[in-house]
């Protein structure tokens, strides 16, 4: 089915949301995914697609403080939310306490799959401060790495809960799910 | 791209053989990496490609006069205009007894798998571009297709190339040893055979491609996610050579540079490679006469070539992971380039993942009948195997399966000392994807010979440890050359990694838990596998393979020092995953005597960095890439500290480098830095632009060894009422040499090993009896997750014979030994001898005779 111009400038939506910590207003057309416009309209190209079908979680950011597939939701829903992204974690170059930790685990390879990982880790340690071995890699098997065999960021997200329970617990958690 | 080394620790205590932290980590754990689908700049086009829903048809119509009106399309190829733009692809490398067809970089008259591509959209958007394929009508008239090797060999089955030999590409026989003796002779034969699946690579960023076009110049810069930047470089200006050889001729005639240039470069290179170019077989050019137009075509490319004035640039940006398929040139790469070329504007494609799945790369779907002929005390004779691997349609650019071939032919008879082998491959094609080098592609020479060692150690009644040592080369033996030509040296130490397996197993242990799975209705299992791998190999590893291919096998790097001090070294390598930047910086930094951020590491730019054919692939970033990085910083050192001992009026082996400060030994606080150095230098040189201190150099490896070698021990736990295995324990010992930095090793190997398993238990391109695929998501083909991967125990040997540069590759190894550790496993666990690769739950519950 083809459009002419004006049918198509009429599909366009407005979308207000806060992007770390940013309040942003933007057209968009209403089929375009939340990770096109994060990469695309603003250039946080941190947000990485692995599959666009939902599998790999390459592409997870914080909606109001969950973590959520980028590349399945919809610019539109996001409409009034909070979005944090792996950009908004960090203090310009210093790296939060979980990015530290990856870090100091050497956590990664490719890191393609980094972005998702983090978000996801920042999420599972905001519900849960001091997750079992088992239920760090039941939480991140909706996130692919193919590079590590995973041991190396289990290790980073137990190298996070060693760095956050010395640090304040509660104003850490915050500040990552707040992305400040 | 270039990137400083930011690592702040303190120089001094060495960093080589410590886990330093990632230098690349300060980029990407903020989400400050630059992938290829990162770089947008301003105007760029998107490319969208049409593609047969059929494995085989003839193409009969194509209509895009509906898709060139849809809002924000550009323009709009069909497959025979792309093809009249371009060349065909010719094979790289002639591999004797190999038939590998010419193809066009778009199927205009028939289409060989599903997915192949027939015509490209340009728009202004990645979605306007996909609405338009949406609208281009195909009419296709199909052809029966070939989905498997049994079908592609029958005398009734469709042909895929009309001057191919039925469908078989290949067939090659190759004996070493007096084969006939040593079966005769042998009290035991054991006969298996062996089926594998195809797998795909599966990188987590696919391939993508931005070709940019200056528009001053137009001139070509594909950023690009290859592994070997130079093979794109010169694959993408070939094919794009648009005029005929007469013309070429005549340009190249009056073009005083390009004769020049080229006559000085023709004269280096066969000074440097005289030797080799004679080792060369013709028989293996014969083979591709057939091909049609095949030398009409290179003619046509290679005259094209010496006439061109200006060719692309590849730079490659970060690159989320490869395991080969990144080594392989696709047709939509070269499409696009075409497209920009022609259009003179850039355009990009960002492979999605359904496309990558569909014909990114596939590998492994390979059967084998393999004999052992041995004693009944166990002492092996001769190995017999007889191998068919499944093509799929087009052959892999510049390597496909016919370098599988080649390379079991070599490795097959692994690190045992058998007296005679015989190999026959044929290399068949179906409608299917491309196959390409996939993380050790030869790996299944492996996995079927540790498969077949335990059922003829059970046939014979020994262990398979026993079995295994008691034929394994060790230093009783050393040196001395596999029956299939590469040179051994202590470094093939195999053997001590199964001693040291042997060792950290504790086998009363074992039985006490197997007795414990019974009770709760599941049973336990062990599996030892052990094999050797060429990384890089012996110098006459490359002429093994075929005479004349250690040409390939060199790797060259540039070092300098710039007038600021700063360290500047440039690798021909193409890092993807790999820590490159860190590992190369720690060698160099010790070198040098200064800290990891002294130090830059350029790659991935051929306006820069050195020619190398393969780029990063085959293990070579640590013994080749590290190995050339510290020969040129060390002679780069020397010429340094020449001038340093003059402006401290010292005698140069005085000389030391500390933190940075080179100075007399024992008085640090006399010193001078490399930018004092430097300057002195500049203005002695009279040097007005450019490194001050500069060395390139050329590195072929240490000596007859460059073995990496493992064992490998798996512990599965299977559940008979579910059929799903967990792995309890796996244990890798390795021996790659000197380490440069354990973590990065611990990670190749654990990584590798994950694959292996994902292999093994999950992963599976499901083609159907009409070769339709059926898994082009995540949700068909399983990529293990940290659910299904267990910890990894690595246990570290270090065997060095090379001196301080003996460090060795070991990228590939995990993948290579695990299929055959996890299927020795589960058939110790089930008690029947498993002779396929591919084990989910119901296979397991069909071996367990749980289901019928």
């Amino acid at each position: 089915m083809t459009h002419t111009s004006e049918e198509l400038a009429a599909m366009i939506v407005s979308v207000s949301m806060t992007v770390n910590g940013n309040a942003t207003t933007l057209d968009v057309d209403p089929r375009c995914s939340l990770a096109d416009t994060l990469r695309d309209s603003l250039g946080l190209t941190g947000t990485h697609l692995g599959c666009e079908h939902g599998v790999c979680g390459a592409c997870t950011v914080l909606v109001g403080g969950e973590p959520a597939r980028s590349c399945l939701m919809l610019t539109a829903q996001a409409d009034g939310c909070e979005i944090v992204t792996i950009e908004g974690l960090s203090d310009g170059d210093t790296r939060s306490p979980i990015q530290e930790a990856m870090y100091q685990a050497m956590s990664f390879q490719c890191a393609f799959c980094s972005p998702g990982f983090i978000m996801s880790t920042v999420a599972l340690l905001a519900e849960n401060p001091n997750p079992t071995e088992r239920e760090i890699r039941e939480e991140l098997s909706g996130n692919l790495c193919r590079c590590t065999g995973y041991q190396s960021i289990v290790a980073g997200v137990e190298t996070a809960v060693e760095i956050l329970s010395s640090q304040n617990i509660l104003s850490s958690q915050n500040k990552e799910r707040s992305g400040q | 791209m270039t990137f400083e080394a930011t690592n702040a620790q303190t120089s001094g205590l060495g960093f080589t053989g410590q886990s330093v932290k990632r230098v690349e980590d300060d980029r990407f754990l903020v989400g400050e990496g630059r992938f290829v689908a990162d770089i947008n700049p301003e105007g760029v086009l998107h490319a969208a490609f049409v593609r047969s829903p059929y494995p085989h048809a003839r193409v009969t119509r194509i209509d895009v006069s509906t898709a060139r009106r849809m809002p924000g399309v550009v323009r709009v190829f069909t497959g025979s205009e792309i093809n009249e733009l371009t060349n065909r692809v010719p094979p790289l490398a002639s591999i004797k007894g190999v038939y590998s067809p010419l193809y066009t970089i778009m199927s205009d008259d028939v289409v060989r798998h599903v997915g192949d591509p027939v015509a490209v959209v340009i728009a202004e958007s990645r979605p306007l571009a996909e609405d338009a394929v949406e609208q281009v009508v195909v009419d296709y008239d199909p052809l029966e297709p070939v989905p498997d090797v049994d079908r592609a060999v029958e005398p009734s089955a469709a042909q895929i190339w009309p001057k191919a030999d039925g469908n078989v590409l290949a067939d090659t026989t190759d004996t070493f040893g007096d084969i006939n003796d040593a079966f005769t002779k042998a009290e035991v034969v054991v006969t298996e055979r062996f089926d594998s699946h195809r797998l795909t690579n599966q990188p987590m960023e696919t391939k993508g491609i931005l070709a940019e076009v200056d528009p001053a110049t137009r001139h070509l810069t594909l950023h690009s996610t290859t592994q070997a930047p130079n093979v794109l470089r010169w694959i993408a200006a070939g094919i794009t050579v648009n005029q005929g050889p007469g013309r070429s001729l005549r340009q190249f005639a009056v073009n005083k540079k390009r004769r020049k240039a080229f006559v000085g470069a023709a004269r280096e290179f066969l000074k440097d490679q005289r030797e080799e170019l004679r080792k060369q077989d013709p028989a293996a050019m014969k083979t591709q006469r057939k091909a049609e137009n095949a030398m009409g075509t290179l003619m046509r490319m290679g005259l094209g070539l010496l006439a061109a004035d200006d060719f692309p640039t590849v730079k490659t940006a970060d690159i989320g992971g490869g395991f080969g398929c990144k080594g392989a040139v696709t047709r939509e790469e070269l499409t696009v380039v075409a497209v920009a070329k022609t259009m003179g504007r850039s355009v990009q494609w960002i492979e999605d993942r359904v496309e990558n799945l569909t014909n990114g790369g596939q590998a492994r779907e390979e059967r084998f009948t393999l004999s052992l002929a041995l004693d009944r005390d166990g002492t092996f004779h001769g190995l017999r195997c007889d191998a068919v691997i499944d093509h799929g349609a087009y052959p892999g650019f510049p390597f496909g399966a016919a370098i599988t071939s080649l390379m079991w032919k070599v490795y097959m008879p692994g690190p045992y000392d058998f007296k005679a082998f015989h190999l026959e491959t044929r290399i068949v094609a179906t409608n299917k994807g491309t196959v390409v080098p996939y993380r050790g592609p030869w790996a299944h020479e492996t996995w079927v010979r540790e498969r077949l060692i335990d059922i003829a150690a059970e046939k014979i009644g020994m262990t398979p440890g026993d079995l295994r040592r008691k034929n394994m080369i060790g230093d009783d033996k050393l040196p001395m050359s596999m029956i299939t030509g590469p040179d051994l040296d202590a470094t093939m130490s195999a053997k001590k990694t199964l001693e040291r397996a042997l060792e950290l197993i504790d086998m009363d242990q074992l039985d006490r838990d197997k007795a414990d799975a019974k009770q709760r209705g599941h049973r336990i299992g062990l599996g030892l596998a052990t094999y050797h791998e060429a990384a890089p190999g012996p110098p006459n590893f490359g002429d093994s393979l075929q005479p004349g291919n250690a040409m390939l096998l060199f790797e060259d790097g540039r070092a300098t020092v710039e007038e600021d001090g700063r360290i500047v070294m440039y690798t021909a390598q193409s890092p993807h995953g790999q820590s490159h930047q860190t590992t190369y910086a720690q060698v160099v930094a010790d070198e040098f005597g200064v800290a990891m951020d002294d130090v830059d590491i350029v790659w991935g730019d051929t306006d820069r960095t050195p020619f190398s054919v393969i780029g990063t692939g085959g293990s070579r970033g640590a013994p080749m890439g590290a190995g050339v990085m510290r020969s040129t910083a060390r002679e780069v050192r020397r010429q340094v500290v020449s001038v340093a001992a003059d402006m401290l009026e010292a005698n140069p082996d005085d000389i030391e480098i500390s933190d940075g400060t080179i100075h007399v030994a024992g008085v640090p606080a006399r010193g001078v830095s490399y930018a004092d150095v430097a300057a002195k230098a500049k203005s002695e040189k009279g040097i007005t632009s450019g490194p001050v201190f500069e060395h390139v150099d050329r590195y072929t490896g240490t000596g007859n060894g460059g073995w990496s070698v493992a064992t490998h021990v798996a512990v599965v736990d299977i559940d008979l009422e579910t059929g799903f295995v967990t792995i309890p324990r796996y244990l890798v010992v390795e021996d790659c040499g000197r380490i440069i930095n354990p973590a990065i090793v611990d990670g190749q190997v654990r990584g590798g090993v994950a694959q292996g398993i994902g292999a093994v238990f999950y992963e599976k391109m499901n083609y159907d009896e009409s070769a339709n695929l059926a898994s082009t998501t995540y949700m068909d083909y399983l990529i293990p997750t940290a659910m299904e991967i267990p910890a990894i125990e690595v246990d570290h040997m270090e065997t060095i014979t090379g001196g301080d540069g003996d460090s060795r590759g070991t990228g590939e190894g995990g993948m290579i030994g695990a299929p055959p550790a996890l299927g020795n496993a589960v058939s110790d666990a089930l008690g029947v001898q498993v002779t396929e690769l591919y084990l989910p739950p119901h296979r397991i519950l069909e071996l367990a005779g749980v289901l019928g």
